[in-house]
């Protein structure tokens, strides 16, 4: 679904693989979906690749979004292509990474306002169109209810309506999907870079080739060098940035940043996802999220640090006014979190942010005289898998290796069979919800898991009870997926999300990443207090009466057990 | 004919108040609805947020200052029965669970005093416990700074201090119970004892200073001392920061401390506080009688405690804008009284959602956190005529058990003086 790119004035050469001058043949810029999903693709098909990620995998857009592998429906009339290649994909995805999928099904409330009638009729056969790419995803065909059948199916539904449609999505854990590709693309031989910032594309003078990519561990400030030929910019909104670092005007690699923002509430509010308007008629919707519930989302240019971005209270607000007129019940519900992203959408000027479309494109930079290094611009989760595809098969010509893509046969890790998580629960003498989660996050993997239990029983000790989180996983997400501090276990494992904002775990979290990965305690603590103080501002600009007293008590509980003004352990060597 | 003090919150600052108007020689009703910050803390006892303290003694490059406490304070610590508060330098240290090393002016009796040592060397048993990864939190104290200047060490020892299966799952709470009975107290010093005695034959020259054990050391009473005796080392618990047995041990204790006062006790909520004439009217949630009375103490907590509330505006806003622009905290109850965030009444602001909380939720680095500042504004802790305020729910002071007991003393004496 590339738009036939307009074929490039000079194209990237071909270069031999494994040359012996170079430590590998392709660095790739960014662990989000598509950095992470083109590092396996690459390896699978024989390539030497190094992945360097600034922060974290899933930092960015992958670990910040609805989370909806959706056909995009809304992209049905202005890029029917769209909404097939992503029904297509989100049928890969569930056949490669079925554990960590869920079904969302979404009721879409038509108010009864103006020509509601033929509104209605619109979006019937709107989504009679959409039907015929549902089984390209194993969804259901929509249907149309009345406004007594909508009440039925969700009786916290409210206001003026006609009625409403019902149609089939797919929700995943977008960090998850990330750690899942760098775990493949690793044990293929990838290297993973985690907590290394790209600082500059060394290239050429005359031809403008690419000679080698040098980084900074951010952690311990130490710069590496990695020779190469092929670099490939999968750096989602931070890609003008990125480019610049290679000498390559920005403008080459430009995106729209769209930020949009998703409140967390605490539970189930309800059984379908809800989609509403806001007061601007944009789109929004409330849906059931594994054990909670999200509000998303807001679409709105971002010019700020892509490192720090963060909801606001009149984003919450703006949401949460759109949901309550279908969903009133949100102004009581309790709101636990919120968090943001930027989308790094194809940019093109004047259109109002929504029109914009989601396709992406690769950019090959020769034509910019920057030959071998690419950019990958746009994309979805939906469709990162195609798009991942898509990029290799240019490095495979360029290369000139015959090896075909096969990552939408080959599981990924975890994804190759079912586990009965009932049983693991017994075998592991764990709670069976934890054990669900487990599963849900790691698949087959939660096996390894179990061992690491069998060998150490007391790693069956649950550190966080919110999600729940045992001990033995926050281990093994230290020990094979990169994670490197506390918000890193975070993201893999939702630890620390909960209710309780991560007091009663996060001091626990770090004690472990300290032993795990040879760190002093004291840093194992700097990085529980920065965690803490983090999330309190994510959920400050959604509080309501019951998460303030929570939020009263960590504050308290903080105080007394770690302190929130942790800089004295910065000074520890020195007294 | 003595007067009638109302007092409202059975926490520290309640109970203070309490001890105060009793020896003033009032009548005393004290109300309340359950358990408040009071007993959901650690069994830390601070006058100024240690924090601070160690701040202060780290720029002045001094050691930590202990502030002599007032008599009544003492008093009122001795009728309760289950705080420490010595009044020797270097002042008591406690070891959190989180693996930090921490002054104190005083302790719950339970916790261990690690400012009271004589050596260097305290030892952590073993236990399969979710919280109690001995080796962890010994090699996160080891490497706290305040260790690490004095040469405090912690070791993880092999030590069979549970008894029974359950005991690797259970709550702290439920464990710290079954220490009340002095049969498993001298099972536990057995146990100990017989590790203390392993770990003398390895470690011949060091031998152990103290041990530290999790918060399980009696729900009822802090049962440290009597284990102490047994093993002979100085015996205790961790600090866990919030819903530690330490918490249990004040709730224990206030009913003893209130029922050994003479104070009349009722379980309830409070709803409103009215004047009527020279009187003050309480009513409550569910006697519907009303509680007549000539002064009233509000120590009702702060945001943690249950007596401020956030509540926003948009909280019961319908599909539209908040029915009015308000400011989100409010007391718990109805009272004539104002609130403050920081040292002057709470302003109108100019946004119908009240002021953005942002960046003021959190404490940042040393300025308290909105939540921990707002309260009843009440300059000499006098609100309105015949209306005191003490502890947290008092505007701009610090959230400590002392301060807390401060303010409750001189509440209670105040509200027991004829107007
Ligand atoms: C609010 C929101 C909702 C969305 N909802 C959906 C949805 O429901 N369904 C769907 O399919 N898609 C959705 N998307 C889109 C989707 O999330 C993104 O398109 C996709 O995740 C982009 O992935 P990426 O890998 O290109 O970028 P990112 O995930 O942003 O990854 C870029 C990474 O590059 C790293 N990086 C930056 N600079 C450097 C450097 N110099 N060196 C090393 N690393 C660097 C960053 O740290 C970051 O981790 C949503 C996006 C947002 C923001
Ligand atoms: C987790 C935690 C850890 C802490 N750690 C420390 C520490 O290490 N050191 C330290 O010095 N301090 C610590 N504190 C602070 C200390 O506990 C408080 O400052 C102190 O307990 C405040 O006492 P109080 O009596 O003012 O309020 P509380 O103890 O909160 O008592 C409030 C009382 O009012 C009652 N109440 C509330 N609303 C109503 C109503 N409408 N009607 C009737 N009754 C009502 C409640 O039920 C409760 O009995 C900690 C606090 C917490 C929460």
């Amino acid at each position: 679904m590339t738009r036939t790119m307009p074929r490039p004035v000079n194209s990237s050469g071909k270069v031999e693989p494994r040359r012996s001058d170079h430590d590998v043949d392709v660095v790739v810029i960014g662990g989000g979906v598509n950095g992470t999903g083109v590092a396996r693709d690459a390896s699978m098909r024989g390539l030497r690749v190094a992945l360097l990620e600034r922060n974290d995998l899933a930092f960015g857009a992958s670990g910040n979004n609805s989370g909806l592998i959706h056909g995009g429906p809304r992209y049905m009339l202005n890029d029917p292509n769209v909404t097939a290649a992503s029904c297509r994909d989100s049928g890969y995805i569930q056949r490669i990474a079925p554990h960590m999928l869920h079904r969302v099904p979404f009721l879409m409330p038509v108010e009864n306002k103006g020509r509601a009638k033929i509104m209605f009729a619109l979006i019937d056969a709107y989504f009679e169109a959409y039907d015929r790419y549902q089984p390209l995803k194993r969804g259901k065909k929509h249907a149309m209810l009345t406004a007594e059948e909508m009440q039925t199916l969700e009786p916290g539904l409210r206001g003026n309506i006609v009625g409403g449609i019902s149609f089939d999505e797919w929700g995943i854990d977008g960090a998850r999907l990330c750690a899942a590709n760098a775990i493949d693309a690793g044990e293929r031989g990838a290297r993973i870079l985690v907590g290394c910032t790209m600082e500059r594309i060394e290239r050429r003078e005359d031809t403008g080739e690419v000679i080698a990519v040098h980084y900074r561990d951010r952690r311990t400030g130490k710069t590496g060098k990695l020779r190469t030929g092929t670099v490939i910019n999968a750096t989602g909104a931070w890609a003008p940035i990125t480019a610049s670092l290679g000498r390559i005007a920005p403008t080459r690699a430009r995106v729209r940043p769209g930020k949009g923002i998703h409140i967390v509430y605490d539970r189930r509010l309800l059984n379908y996802a809800v989609a509403a308007q806001t007061i601007d008629d944009r789109q929004i919707f409330v849906a059931p999220w594994q054990n909670m519930t999200i509000v998303g989302t807001t679409d709105d240019d971002f010019y700020g640090d892509l490192d720090e971005v963060r909801a606001t209270s009149e984003e919450v607000r703006y949401l949460v006014q759109g949901v309550a007129r279908v969903f009133p019940q949100i102004h009581t519900a309790r709101a636990i979190g919120t968090y943001a992203g930027v989308r790094p959408t194809l940019y093109a000027y004047g259109p109002h942010e929504d029109q914009l479309s989601r396709e992406h494109q690769i950019i090959d930079h020769a034509a910019h005289d920057a030959p071998g290094v690419y950019s990958m611009i746009g994309g979805k989760l939906a469709s990162y898998r195609i798009f991942a595809e898509e990029m290799t098969d240019i490095l495979a010509a360029r290369f000139d290796i015959g090896a075909r893509c096969a990552t939408h046969e080959r599981p990924l890790p975890g994804g190759d069979k079912p586990i009965d998580a009932i049983e693991l629960a017994a075998r592991m003498e764990i709670d069976p919800v934890a054990a669900r989660r487990l599963v849900f996050r790691h698949g087959s993997r939660s096996l390894q898991i179990a061992e690491r239990v069998q060998d150490r029983p007391r790693e069956a000790a649950t550190v966080c009870t919110c999600e729940p989180v045992i001990e033995a996983e926050v281990r093994h997400v230290v020990r094979t997926e990169w994670a490197r501090s506390v918000a890193d276990v975070s993201r893999r494992t939702r630890l620390g999300l909960g209710a309780c904002g991560g007091m009663r775990c996060a001091a626990r979290c770090g004690q472990i990443v300290a032993q795990e990965l040879d760190l002093s305690p004291r840093e194992g603590l700097q990085q529980a207090a920065h965690f803490l103080a983090r999330q309190a501002q994510r959920r400050a600009v959604a509080l309501g009466p019951e998460q303030a007293q929570q939020e009263a008590l960590a504050i308290a509980a903080v105080r007394a057990e770690l302190g929130v003004d942790v800089r004295d352990l910065d000074e520890g060597e020195a007294a | 004919m003595s007067r009638r003090v109302l007092i409202l919150g059975a926490g520290a600052a309640g109970l203070s108040a309490a001890f105060a108007a009793r020896n003033s020689g009032a009548d005393v009703v004290l109300v309340s609805a359950g358990a408040g910050a009071s007993s959901l803390g650690g069994g830390a006892v601070d006058d100024v947020p240690w924090e601070e303290r160690m701040h202060a003694a780290r720029v002045l490059g001094s050691p930590i200052e202990l502030h002599a406490l007032p008599a009544e304070v003492a008093a009122f610590s001795n009728a309760l029965g289950i705080w420490d508060l010595p009044d020797r330098a270097p002042p008591p240290f406690v070891a959190t669970i989180a693996g930090r090393l921490r002054p104190s002016r005083g302790r719950d009796k339970g916790l261990l005093d690690l400012g009271a040592l004589h050596g260097k060397r305290v030892l952590l048993p073993r236990a399969p416990r979710a919280g109690w990864d001995a080796d962890a939190i010994a090699a996160t104290l080891s490497d706290d700074p305040l260790a690490r200047r004095t040469g405090l060490r912690f070791v993880a020892i092999d030590a069979p201090v549970l008894r029974f299966a359950d005991e690797a799952r259970i709550s702290d709470g439920d464990l710290a119970a079954r220490h009340d009975d002095p049969a498993r107290i001298a099972w536990l010093g057995e146990r100990l004892r017989e590790a203390i005695t392993t770990d003398a034959r390895v470690h011949p020259d060091e031998p152990a200073s103290a041990v530290l054990l999790g918060s399980w050391l009696g729900a009822r009473a802090a049962r440290a001392a009597e284990l102490s005796e047994r093993i002979g080392l100085p015996v205790g618990e961790a600090l866990v920061g919030v819903g530690s047995a330490a918490g249990l041990r004040f709730d224990a204790a206030q009913k003893k401390f209130l029922d050994a006062l003479g104070v009349q006790r009722i379980g309830d909520r409070a709803v409103s506080l009215v004047r009527d004439g020279d009187r003050l009217l309480l009513t409550r949630a569910r006697d519907t009688a009303k509680i007549a009375a000539d002064a009233a103490v509000i120590a009702m907590g702060g945001v943690a405690g249950g007596g401020i509330v956030y509540d926003p505006p948009e909280h019961d806003a319908g599909e539209d804008l908040p029915a009015r622009g308000a400011i989100p905290f409010a007391l718990s109850i109805d009272a004539p009284v104002a609130l403050a965030l920081g040292r002057g009444p709470l302003d109108v602001v100019a946004s119908m959602h009240g002021p953005e909380l942002d960046q003021i939720a959190w404490p940042k680095d040393a300025a308290p956190s909105a939540l921990e500042a707002v309260g009843v504004h009440a300059p000499g802790g006098r609100a309105a005529p015949g209306i005191f305020v003490a502890g947290d729910v008092l505007a701009a002071r610090p959230r400590t058990l002392l301060e807390a007991v401060a303010s409750g003393l001189r509440a209670g004496r105040a509200a027991a003086q004829p107007a």
